[in-house]
């Protein structure tokens, strides 16, 4: 009974844990992300297959491939667990997945203002395996994401 | 060597198409990622050791392709794709490819 009552406090602990570490985490990420996303400015982000506007011939389009994986934390998968037994939208992994997204796509923005371009197209944006732990027994989440683009660069409309 | 996404290439017109060339890699993520990666499941935040992972297996899938593409005698790849599967647990292949061509500027 001893036993079973410390396995509780040690459960109850890693959930306190994680969701003050997971909840300071998150909040940090999307403010950087927003404080980058805001730096963009001008920068044109399409998934047309096309190249919109086009302009400039000097510089080559290129791909750019950017890709980032995030974890969950305990208090999440917690949730998430929890989720399993009645059903319904696990909001808790919403917001992991749009945050492994939107990172992605800044960094694909990053690098192609980087090399001097000014706008991607044909975006694409694929969850990827890195194996084993998304399907763990442990249930620890985690979201791998690969973007790929071509950048190019574009004229803006001088009006 | 131009390598877009895209079926085109914007100023430059297709000349001649190669066929298609790919690149895959398989890698394991060895014991010291995967120790931090359970720290970090329950704080979260990014797994920058997988992230690594994810890239260097990305460029040397890529480096393939373009040798290939080399081989071929083509200056450009387009519609290039990626796709991961998981071979194993704890291995993971990244797979990409592309159709080969030569590319002359102008349109």
């Amino acid at each position: 009974m001893d036993h079973f009552a410390t396995q509780i406090v040690f459960i109850l602990i890693l959930i306190v844990v994680g969701f003050v570490a997971g909840t300071f985490a998150e909040r940090r990420h999307l403010a950087r992300l927003e404080e980058r996303e805001r730096g963009n400015g001008q920068f044109l982000v399409t998934q047309l297959k096309s190249f919109p506007a086009f302009a400039k011939n000097e510089l080559a389009p290129q791909m750019v491939v950017g890709e980032v994986v995030v974890a969950s934390d305990y208090f999440k998968s917690f949730l998430a667990k929890m989720r399993g037994i009645f059903g319904g939208e696990v909001r808790s992994f919403h917001s992991l997945l749009s945050r492994a997204r939107r990172e992605a796509t800044q960094r694909l923005v990053e690098q192609s203002r980087e090399l001097g371009y000014n706008a991607i197209c044909n975006l694409r944006i694929e969850t990827a395996d890195v194996g084993g732990s998304t399907s763990s027994k442990k249930g620890a989440a985690m979201v791998a994401v690969i973007a790929s683009a071509t950048a190019y660069h574009y004229q803006l409309p001088s009006s | 060597m131009i390598v877009t996404n895209t079926e085109t290439i914007a100023g430059y017109r297709i000349a001649e198409i190669k066929g298609l060339v790919q690149g895959n890699t398989v890698r394991a993520k060895h014991a010291g990622r995967d120790i931090a990666a359970s720290f970090k499941n329950l704080v979260g935040g990014e797994l920058k050791g997988y992230t690594e992972l994810l890239t260097e297996s990305r460029r040397q899938a890529l480096e393939r392709m373009l040798s290939q593409a080399e081989q071929l005698g083509a200056n450009a790849i387009v519609n290039v794709r990626f796709t991961t599967s998981a071979v194993t647990a704890g291995a993971a292949e990244l797979y990409a490819y592309g159709t080969a061509v030569v590319a002359e500027p102008g349109s």
